[in-house]
């Protein structure tokens, strides 16, 4: 057994895990010309390095305490800040998540990427954000994390614009990073109000003056929504989360490094981080709670009728993203992190298969595809771990994550974001199965395509994060014990120990719910093709349900195909032309203004004179007319 | 004043001046007696160890205190140390980048003049920083202003020059003459011209109200007049078109060591006097009644210098406008009058030396041999010169305000000064965010350049040993002020405090 000062040992040395991903960036930045293809080996073993010494944190907190150590970094007049690091239960649950999924899409691009020369730089961009995600996640104190929050956005700029001879991918990085600086504006001016008024950037310092009555309630409300507004940018709620669709354009690993593990989550993560202050506000929890409904919702609708196939992932990150906010809203702490948790390894997983499907038939059109089961024989397994976890079938692990979040919505006493949470899982069930179904039954419709299983270096991550995506439900389950969620909450004095089942009737809605979801898209996908062997013993249960088909399919038809369609081709217009025209209406209007303001700029010198003249003439007659001696 | 009077003043005060004055004395008279076919660059090393000197022997006189002679018109405070730091620190860095221009025409001839008159506006500058009087205030605003005059039209064969010197002239014709007018009224009312023995008589007499107004004359006449020196609005508009048509060498001295010096006499004038009159409510200073409108001044140049660098191709045209808005950025700085006002304007300038020089090391690293200037030379230049492509995004990203970068300590800096005082300035420090995201457009419009394009040239570009050298210092200030800002800040405290013998 090891001792107490073996446990501080090694949280002590947390601050070296975010080190060495940067080493690898540093490295590869200086001798990636020399080390080519090389460098994938630096990178992947550089995270490896990090995984394990996060497992070592992990550990070290589980079996020990909160292990926090920091030093003067910033004195402005009478403020001092601090840089430094902590080790709690959530970030060290964060530190294992982020460094494993980035060390298992290390190595997933040793295959994927082999044929790109620009290998040594992706894997120093890789390196460089990583590094300032584990950077995020230790910081003991809100601006350190905003910090490195910029820094990771920094980082998915340089990544998703990495293909930037594509004008899509240079458009789509601009994009992500100036949308995600909208939201940074609201963390910004919160952090920067909170330390006004409690003197401190120290998590724990704000949420004593929160619980001490040192702030106001408006101000506790408003500084909440302003960094939930940061939390929003980062991780795709509505109406700041068109960036992530088109962020697609970056390649798959990156995908399944930001859009799945890291950087949406990090939102999540600041939510959670800062969940004391958004407790003390009802009206900020509602805020959260009802974003990240609609949000569950909105992105779930638009997922049904998109056709590439990372954009179907893309909208479903983004769905998930607003029910991991649904949780934290309704008070749901832990079934917020849980569901990051298990999100991150089967949407990695999904990414990840998705990035190997597309590089089998080189199309990302899923109508395209088709009858990939027979040739892909381990992507087409995983991928369908992945979708079981993601719909919530029972046993897998989102099957538990999205019932903790249910329950939390139901508990609650909000039945409208409960309603919503419900329909948005039958949603997710149904285009991620219709998602499977196009790509793996049936035949393949792109002619002329040479299909090949993916090497090892890309199937091995696949494998584990399947492995992952099954077993990770099981550390807090109704029926084997609420390990996370009293481990999680164990000592912290603003959080109750919760031990959250909800009634058992919404498990079993849940169930039914996900299950009529993917009946209806096996109904719709896979009823009219030729090759059924695939589902192997389909036996009376089956004929049952062929033999309803018809009149199934013409009530899907008649009703829901009409209704959804609808809904959603009408959301993906407000997506489109409200959502999109509003940013870019301030920005063409910044433009217009630009052009007014260079008008005046004439090259006249006496122009120049004049305005001077003109502007100091304005002041005086202000000063006379409300100032000095008429005052 | 006989003899023993002029000797029992502490001259060694001065001795940073005089060691500037030498070398430029020195150097005009080397530039006039040595042949022609010498090559005038490497008086650039003899200007450079004058500036070096400078620094030493300012350092040394840290410790001595407040010094104040010649009737108390030359002042040796801590405020005015910090801020000549600044100012030699950066012109170091100006000669080195001077030292690597090679235009295609029109600079050869003339580079031996160039050295002696940078070095007369950087004595003017210095001046500044140190008058105690109007009288020498002025003179030294006016030594900075004649010579960059000059050194605006340096390329006497270029029409671009030539109409940028004239344009500056003229302008800056104009603002001397309002300021010289709002000073008249300062004169008129207090009866001195030393700015001490003028506080004290203006806040006697603030108590009968209808100087009040007059004081809001002479406060708005030097606020615009001196706004043509920092290129704040309403008086930035020269800056665009002066910045393209100078030399390279000449527009970052503008840019960074001219603006500097306009704050440090904008500080000094308007704390020093503005701030001890009280104004005609209770508690308030004239100064703090009246901040409004150096706050909106701060906005409108904030949102005019970022909106329209938005529309620029010409890069230099782009850091003009850069230029004025981070001026309206230490403007809010000065509008809050936070207790740290001091530190916060003193680092965004020390940040601004770095980052700013930096930066116009690598625009004219890439500009000198074409005329053009447009953004598309910097296309693919990572893969010309990985080490300019990476260090002038440093610099581009600390002038965005990106955590990690000393532009983004200097931001935040400002930005608390703005939000903590009573009552919090919101809307300048929403309009000053607004303007770092309008910023984001335009800066990392040139990283795509340099990152996502294809090469606009063949062949790798070699960065020149004075280009090096000043990318590799301003990158080392960047990020040792952007990692550990405690550095500067423990330097200012420990050498400087709080500023206290300002107002003695």
């Amino acid at each position: 057994m090891l001792d107490k000062g073996d446990e501080d040992a090694m949280m002590e040395i947390a601050w070296i895990i975010p080190l060495f991903p940067l080493l690898s960036f540093l490295l590869l930045l200086a001798a990636g010309r020399v080390l080519k293809e090389k460098s994938a080996y630096i990178g992947i073993l550089l995270t490896l390095c990090s995984f394990l010494f996060s497992v070592l944190v992990l550990w070290g907190r589980i079996r020990g305490d909160t292990y926090k150590a920091e030093a003067d970094w910033l004195n402005i007049g009478e403020a001092h800040i601090k840089a430094g690091f902590e080790v709690n239960q959530l970030n060290a649950l964060m530190l294992v998540i982020v460094s494993l999924v980035s060390f298992l899409v290390h190595l997933y691009s040793k295959g994927y990427m082999q044929r790109e020369d620009r290998l040594p730089v992706f894997y120093a961009y890789l390196g460089l954000f990583t590094f300032a995600m584990l950077g995020l996640v230790i910081s003991p104190n809100l601006l350190q994390l905003y910090i490195f929050w910029e820094l990771v956005g920094l980082g998915s700029f340089l990544l998703i614009g990495f293909y930037f001879y594509k004008e899509e991918a240079k458009a789509a990085a601009k994009k992500a990073f100036i949308m995600t600086r909208i939201g940074d504006v609201g963390l910004f001016i919160g952090m920067i109000l909170l330390f006004w008024k409690t003197g401190s950037f120290d998590f724990q310092v704000i949420f004593q003056e929160v619980e001490g009555g040192g702030i106001t309630q408006s101000m506790i409300t408003l500084t909440a929504i302003l960094i939930f507004i940061g939390a929003m940018g980062k991780s795709g709620q509505f109406p700041l989360h068109t960036w992530l669709p088109d962020a697609m354009e970056g390649p798959t690993p990156v995908s399944a490094l930001i859009h799945a593990a890291t950087m949406v989550a990090a939102g999540v993560y600041l939510v959670a981080a800062m969940y004391p202050l958004f407790l003390a506000s009802t009206s900020a929890m509602l805020i959260v709670a009802s974003i990240g409904g609609l949000t569950a919702i909105f992105a779930a609708s638009i997922g049904l009728v998109q056709r590439d196939i990372k954009r179907i992932l893309a909208y479903s990150t983004v769905s998930q993203l607003g029910y991991m906010m649904l949780a934290l809203g309704t008070g749901g702490y832990t079934a917020g992190v849980f569901h990051l948790m298990t999100h991150a390894f089967f949407k990695a997983l999904l990414f990840l298969a998705a990035g190997s499907v597309i590089h089998a038939v080189h199309t990302q059109d899923v109508e395209e595809m088709g009858g990939l089961w027979k040739k892909l024989r381990i992507t087409g397994p995983v991928f369908l771990i992945g979708t079981l976890a993601i719909s919530g079938v029972p046993l897998f692990s989102g099957f538990f994550s999205k019932d903790e979040i249910l329950s939390s919505a139901w508990e609650n006493g909000n039945y409208v974001l409960f309603g919503l949470a419900v329909i948005a899982a039958f949603f997710t069930a149904f285009y991620m199965f219709r998602l499977f179904f196009l790509v793996f039954s049936g035949r393949l419709k792109k002619q002329g395509v040479l299909v090949h299983e993916s090497p090892r270096s890309m199937t091995f991550p696949m494998i584990i994060l399947a492995v992952l995506a099954v077993i990770s439900g099981y550390i807090n389950t109704p029926w084997f014990g609420t390990f996370l969620g009293s481990w999680l909450t164990e000592g912290n004095p603003y959080l109750e120990p919760e031990h959250r089942s909800g009634p058992v009737w919404i498990m079993g809605a849940a169930t039914l719910v996900s299950l009529a979801g993917i009946a209806l898209a096996y109904l719709i996908y896979r009823r009219n093709s030729i090759s059924r062997e695939w589902l192997g013993g389909e036996g009376s249960f089956l004929h049952t349900v062929l033999y309803n088909k018809y009149y199934v399919d013409e009530f899907y038809q008649g009703t829901i195909v009409w209704l959804t369609g609808f809904v959603s081709i009408f959301l993906s217009y407000i997506d489109r032309f409200i959502v999109e025209g509003l940013v870019n209406g301030i920005a063409a209007s910044i433009h217009k203004l630009g052009r007014l303001l260079s008008r005046f700029q004439t090259g006249q010198t006496q122009h120049y004179g004049a305005i001077a003249f003109l502007g100091l003439a304005v002041l005086v007659i202000i000063f006379a007319l409300t100032g000095g001696m008429f005052g | 004043m006989d003899l023993d009077t002029l000797l029992s003043y502490k001259w060694g005060a001065m001795a940073p001046e005089f060691i500037i004055l030498g070398a430029s004395v020195l150097l005009s008279l080397l530039d006039l007696f040595l042949p022609k076919t010498y090559k005038r660059n490497s008086l650039a090393w003899f200007a450079l160890a004058g500036v070096i000197l400078a620094l030493i022997s300012l350092g040394t006189l840290i410790s001595g205190g407040t010094v104040s002679i010649l009737n108390n018109t030359f002042r040796l405070d801590s405020f005015s140390i910090a801020f000549k730091f600044i100012l030699l620190l950066g012109s170091a860095l100006v000669i080195l980048i001077a030292h690597s221009y090679q235009p295609k025409e029109g600079f050869r001839a003339f580079r031996g003049e160039f050295y002696y008159l940078f070095l007369t506006g950087l004595l003017g500058a210095m001046f500044m920083a140190s008058s105690g009087d109007l009288i020498t205030l002025f003179v030294g605003l006016e030594l900075l202003s004649v010579s960059s005059y000059i050194l605006a039209g340096m390329r006497k064969t270029s029409q671009e020059s030539n109409e940028a010197a004239m344009k500056y002239v003229i302008n800056g014709g104009i603002a001397t003459a309002i300021t010289l007018f709002g000073m008249s009224y300062l004169y008129g009312l207090s009866g001195t011209t030393n700015i001490s023995e003028m506080a004290k008589i203006m806040s006697g007499q603030a108590a009968e109200h209808q100087y009040l107004y007059l004081y809001g004359l002479a406060f708005f006449m030097v606020l615009i007049g001196l706004s043509f020196k920092i290129a704040a609005a309403p008086f930035h508009m020269w800056a665009p078109d002066v910045y393209q048509g100078s030399p390279t060498p000449v527009a970052s001295y503008l840019s960074v060591i001219s603006k500097t010096a306009g704050f440090i006499l904008l500080l000094r004038l308007i704390l020093t006097l503005f701030l001890t009159i009280p104004g005609d409510k209770a508690d308030l200073s004239f100064l703090e009644q009246n901040s409004t409108y150096i706050g909106c001044l701060a906005g409108i140049t904030i949102i005019a210098g970022n909106v329209a660098a938005l529309r620029q191709r010409n890069i230099k045209r782009m850091f003009a406008y850069s230029s004025i808005a981070q001026a309206g950025y230490i403007l809010a700085g000065i509008t809050a009058l936070g207790y740290f006002t001091f530190d916060a304007v003193w680092f965004y300038l020390l940040a601004y030396v770095f980052m700013n020089l930096g930066a116009f090391a690598v625009i004219q690293l890439m500009t000198d041999q074409s005329n053009s200037g447009d953004i598309s030379e910097f296309a693919g230049l990572y893969r010309r010169s990985p080490v300019a492509a990476l260090s002038f995004s440093i610099f581009l990203l600390s002038l965005a305000g990106i955590p990690g970068t000393a532009g983004f300590i200097g931001k935040l800096t400002i930005f608390m000064n703005t939000l903590m005082t009573e009552p919090g300035h919101f809307l300048l420090a929403s309009l000053m965010i607004a303007g770092t995201v309008i910023s984001y457009f335009y800066y990392f419009g040139i990283m795509v350049q340099m990152f996502f394009r294809p090469q606009a040239a063949e062949g790798r570009v070699v960065l020149p040993a004075g280009i090096g050298a000043v990318v590799m210092i301003a990158l080392a200030g960047t990020l040792i002020l952007g990692l550990a800002p405690n550095s500067a800040f423990t330097f200012l405290h420990h050498n400087f405090g709080s500023f206290n013998d300002f107002l003695k």
